[in-house]
């Protein structure tokens, strides 16, 4: 070996040296930085990887009546499972019978979840019978793969409706499911009622369980033994105001009949009945829906997915007549004594009948006789010394026209017009006096709805007080009851003698005037006022407001029966029943019933709009 | 003399440290709580590797009483009895992940590529050995020696065997720069493969790294033709890779390149086995998340982690110091071998050696580039560590020669 050759060999070895040393240092390097420097980066990465993050739906909050029974609680629905790579198909045709359903839709059934994951588990079938459940539970040792899921359905255990009052679930949509942390797809949220407006209690809070995973998806148990896990926190149990008796009799009185009723507790303002017929049953929307009926309600001409009872825009008729009294004195345009003469009707331009010939009529007597000669008088000294701005401020004092914030949704304001509202509707300088008598008694462009009604038929019973109307009394969260406190303010403007002399009204009315014959119960002493709204489209409305013990009032019942007729001919008898039951526990006059139940409102137009 | 002195413990050591090292970590992805979701033959593979590991120490110590004559006079018919098989695998092997290059022998699956290595080797060492001069000095003789190895190098290809085939082709640079090619022709030829690899990472740093190497070149060698023919085929390369990578390949082709480049790009398909070996190797920090508790291993997050991937075992469950000592042992064994070759007097021993060292490495480069995402995945055992029989049969008896040339060193000679 020469030295040239020896030199070549010290030099590759060297190099060869370099390379090795080169090449390990690149990977020792490597090394360092994945473990090392990006420990950080990947040791969470690897466990999230394991871990799969399972959330479980806590249980929604149950709805209670004012006795504290259950009127909304859960039931459970099964839901059969399948893992595919578990699951035997020879068992088909034991699976098929124990389901009900044919092979060959069963086998469909599982081709589809096999395109899901062969590995994880999907929904085979969902909500089955618990008969059919029961039946797959007995056999579950010969069914590899079969497993079930139990979720929950709103469950209705009383036999009251109050569809309208509790609401109904849906699905979750996009853009809730974007604002909230607390939802998965899929998830059901209240839509409706109650369950819309105290969806944030009843709702609960996500509970988290961390389950270990294999890289196939397969769940391999509890991560930790579940030391983790996060239980679920059940939702807020809501405390209605809600009197079952009688919110199952205002159903059963409206049943057939289109409107809604309204009761309350004229000092508080709870509710213990709210109803809008037609209505429809929350249980078969419920769980898996029905959607034959979805599509049905929904598509019903009678709209009873509609809440007439805070929703509907009608002209509130007599009705509205004590508060005019109310607002003549108050704005100084008559007293007490200020007489008007009735000869049947009211000249102004031209003739506004009136239902009789009442002759000398002071308020006492004008509110009894439901006289409009005296209001449509009323109406046009109130427009012209003090102009039409300065009654619907004080009319708007009493919770109409305005929102009354009761603790459901789709609260319609309704109308109580002033002159910017008369510029729009009509168009500047193109109303005039002959828009605004009509007002005096509850005629023409005003609207209310059956609760502002009952809103402000609690002031006048309650001695002046605006009342803030609600359906619950209480929220309990996790064994604390949280007692609502609704607002209750005074109305200023209101003082006692002209309330006197307007409750003194309001009895005579059910003692000698309009409601006699229906209204005046022997359970307790009523007031009350009955109105009928002329309705273009068909027979008028009908409409009674009243309140019982006339001296001590407990209870406010408004009724509002569309193309019912007059106020006395059915809202007035609808109303004396549920005030019958409320201060005895039953009907007394059975004959007023069978009347009620047999009563067929008319003629009305199939294609009028509400 | 006292065989004991002359004996590289060293080597020795270390081979059996690693195959030790192998055996908990095929224990661990085999046998640990990982083992419900695999099929039962790949449960076993943990006893069939000790079967393995005891009969290649076996062949490892009959080897020792072999002279190392024998090693280059059997050379020529090993190469060529190992190439015949090699192209009977190719019609009549049985085919392992898309790979035919198996035969059943007796009922055991044989990898004959592996042994192939070896064969090709001994041959290419006994060619360019036996004549009076170190041959690759002349081009003729550098030529035939590239076909010693481009021939098998073809067949184990055809075979659909691409990381052996790369190991094989590997071996051309090296052992014919350890004979005397020269030194720009030697970088010349791996020049591709670096060029090749930046070019794939980022176009910038493929140019940058074909220029330098253009440079080098012609100041190592100073002949102008060579220059040029580097600069051309470099300007090919990259302009290959460019419109081979945007216009030629195959979708799921592209998907692979892109995927090593940038794993995230698809975590769910191609990506998914980078994230998911880089993951395991990360998550394991210094010390380790502790034997049969790597959640990477144990629920299955790694493919083929009982070979290709053990090293993300190693790295989970051991961490930083124990796949770091893997990567130290090899460096030392390397090391420890390539100065043995430095002070062997026989041509034909040295060359064995440097052999023997350039597939340790490249196996080494591969398998640990292609779990820690430094390297496309592409298939290929870590020695001694992955399960394997014949892998490790092949690579054993690799020390067995290496053991046997280096402890008969000072009775060789220069000449054969």
């Amino acid at each position: 070996m020469n030295f040239r050759q020896r030199k070549r060999i010290r030099t590759s070895i060297r190099v060869l040296q370099a390379i090795i040393l080169g090449i390990t240092i690149i990977l020792l390097g490597r090394l360092y930085k994945l473990q090392i420097l990006d420990y950080e980066t990947y040791n969470p990465l690897s466990k999230e990887n394991s871990l799969r993050q399972e959330y479980v739906q806590p249980a929604r909050g149950l709805i209670f009546d004012a006795n504290d029974n259950l009127l909304v609680d859960n039931e459970p629905i099964y839901t059969i499972t399948i893992v595919p790579s578990n699951y035997n198909q020879e068992k088909n045709k034991l699976l098929a019978r124990l389901l009900s359903i044919t092979e060959n839709d069963l086998s469909e059934r599982i081709t589809e979840a096999q395109r899901f994951s062969w590995h994880r588990p999907s929904k085979l079938m969902a909500e089955v019978d618990f008969e059919i459940f029961s039946n797959i539970q007995e056999h579950i040792y010969e069914l590899p793969g079969i497993n079930h899921q139990i979720e929950s359905k709103r469950h209705y255990p009383q036999e009251l409706r109050a569809s309208h009052v509790l609401g109904y679930l849906r699905e979750i949509s996009e853009n809730e499911f974007q604002q909230s942390d607390q939802y998965l797809l899929g998830d059901k949220v209240g839509k409706t009622g109650m369950e819309w407006f105290y969806e944030s209690y009843l709702r609960g809070t996500l509970g988290i369980s961390y389950v270990k995973v294999n890289a196939l998806g397969q769940d391999l148990g509890n991560y930790e033994e579940g030391v983790q896990n996060q239980a679920p926190r059940a939702g807020s149990d809501i405390y209605t105001t809600l009197n079952p008796d009688l919110q199952l009799l205002a159903e059963d009185l409206m049943e057939g009949k289109r409107g809604g009723v309204v009761a309350l507790n004229p000092k508080t303002g709870a509710v213990k009945a709210m109803v809008s017929s037609p209505f429809y049953d929350l249980a078969r929307l419920a769980g898996k829906m029905d959607r034959d009926y979805w599509v049905e309600i929904n598509a019903d001409t009678t709209t009873p997915l509609y809440n007439r009872s805070i929703s509907a825009l009608q002209p509130p008729g007599s009705t509205f007549k004590p508060l005019m009294a109310l607002i003549g004195l108050q704005l100084g345009v008559i007293t007490p004594d200020t007489k008007v003469f009735c000869d049947g009707a009211y000249y102004k331009g031209r003739a506004y009948k009136c239902t009789g010939q009442h002759g000398n009529q002071d308020m006492l007597h004008a509110i009894q006789n439901s006289c409009n000669t005296y209001f449509f008088s009323l109406m046009n000294k109130i427009a012209l010394e003090r102009g039409l701005n300065a009654w619907s401020d004080l009319v708007k004092t009493t919770g109409l026209g305005v929102k009354n914030n009761i603790d459901i949704p789709n609260e319609n304001r309704g109308i109580i017009p002033d002159s910017a509202y008369f510029d729009k509707l009509f168009g500047v300088r193109k109303w005039g006096i002959g828009d605004i008598i009509n007002l005096g008694v509850g005629q023409g462009v005003v609207s209310v709805s059956p609760l502002q009604l009952a809103v402000y038929g609690s002031s006048i019973a309650n001695g002046g007080y605006r009342i803030q109307p609600h359906l619950v009394r209480g929220i309990r969260r996790e064994n604390q009851s949280i007692p609502t406190h609704p607002a209750k303010d005074r109305i200023n403007w209101l003082d006692s003698t002209g309330l006197g002399i307007v409750r003194e009204g309001m009895r005579r009315v059910v003692t000698d005037g309009s409601a006699r014959w229906y209204a005046n119960i022997k359970a307790a002493e009523v007031a009350g006022k009955t109105g009928t709204s002329q309705n273009p489209h068909g027979q008028d409305h009908s409409w009674f407001m009243g309140f019982a013990p006339y001296k001590n009032p407990e209870i406010i019942v408004v009724a509002f029966i569309e193309n019912g007729g007059y106020g006395s001919v059915i809202a007035a008898p609808i109303a004396a029943l549920m005030m019958e039951k409320y201060f005895t526990g039953k009907i007394q006059r059975q004959w007023v019933y069978e009347r009620v139940k047999n009563f067929v409102p008319k003629p009305y137009e199939p294609d009028e709009d509400e | 003399m006292n065989w004991y002195k002359n004996f590289d413990w060293i080597t020795a050591f270390i081979w059996l440290a690693l195959s030790s090292i192998g055996l908990v970590a095929i224990y661990s992805a085999t046998q640990g709580p990982v083992s419900q979701f695999l099929p039962e033959y790949i449960q076993n593979n943990f006893y069939k590797q000790l079967v393995w590991i005891t009969i290649s120490i076996i062949i490892v110590i009959s080897l020792q009483f072999t002279a190392p004559r024998t090693f280059s006079q059997i050379s020529y018919f090993f190469y060529g009895f190992f190439l015949l098989i090699t192209i009977y695998t190719l019609f009549f092997g049985v085919e392992i992940n898309g790979a035919k290059s198996w035969i059943d022998v007796f009922g055991f699956r044989y990898q004959v590529s592996e042994t192939m290595k070896v064969g090709t080797i001994l041959a290419v060492a006994n060619y360019l050995s036996n004549r009076r001069n170190i041959q690759s000095e002349r081009l003729d003789s550098a030529l035939f020696a590239a076909l010693l190895i481009i021939v098998p190098g073809v067949l184990v290809l055809m075979q659909n065997d691409t990381g052996t085939a790369l190991v094989l082709f590997s071996l051309i640079p090296f052992m014919l720069f350890w004979s005397g090619l020269p030194y720009g022709i030697s970088l010349f030829i791996i020049s591709p493969a670096i060029i090749g690899y930046f070019t794939i990472l980022d176009l910038m740093w493929g140019t940058i790294a074909a220029i330098v190497i253009s440079i080098v070149i012609f100041f190592v060698q100073k002949r102008p033709w060579l220059t040029v023919v580097s600069v051309v085929t470099n300007v090919v390369i990259i302009g290959g890779i460019n419109f081979a990578v945007n216009s030629l390949l195959q979708p799921h082709q592209k998907a692979r390149i892109v995927a090593f480049a940038n794993p995230s790009f698809d975590p769910q398909g191609v990506g998914w086995n980078v994230i998911q070996a880089k993951t395991a190797i990360g998550s394991g920090g210094l010390t380790g998340k502790g034997f049969l508790e790597g959640t990477q291993t144990q629920l299955k997050f790694l493919p083929e982690q009982w070979t290709d991937f053990i090293f993300c075992v190693i790295g989970e469950e051991f961490g930083f110091l124990g796949a770091g000592l893997v990567i130290v042992l090899f460096m030392i064994l390397l090391l420890n071998l390539i100065s043995g070759a430095g002070s062997h007097k026989n041509p034909f021993a040295q060359s064995v050696l440097v052999g023997i060292v350039s597939i340790y490495l490249i196996h080494l480069l591969i398998n640990t580039g292609s779990a820690m995402g430094l390297l496309p995945v592409i298939g290929l055992p870590l020695p001694f560590v992955s399960y394997g029989g014949s892998a490790f049969l092949s690579n054993s008896l690799m020390i067995g020669i290496a053991l046997n040339l280096l402890m008969y060193k000072r009775e060789s000679t220069i000449f054969t």
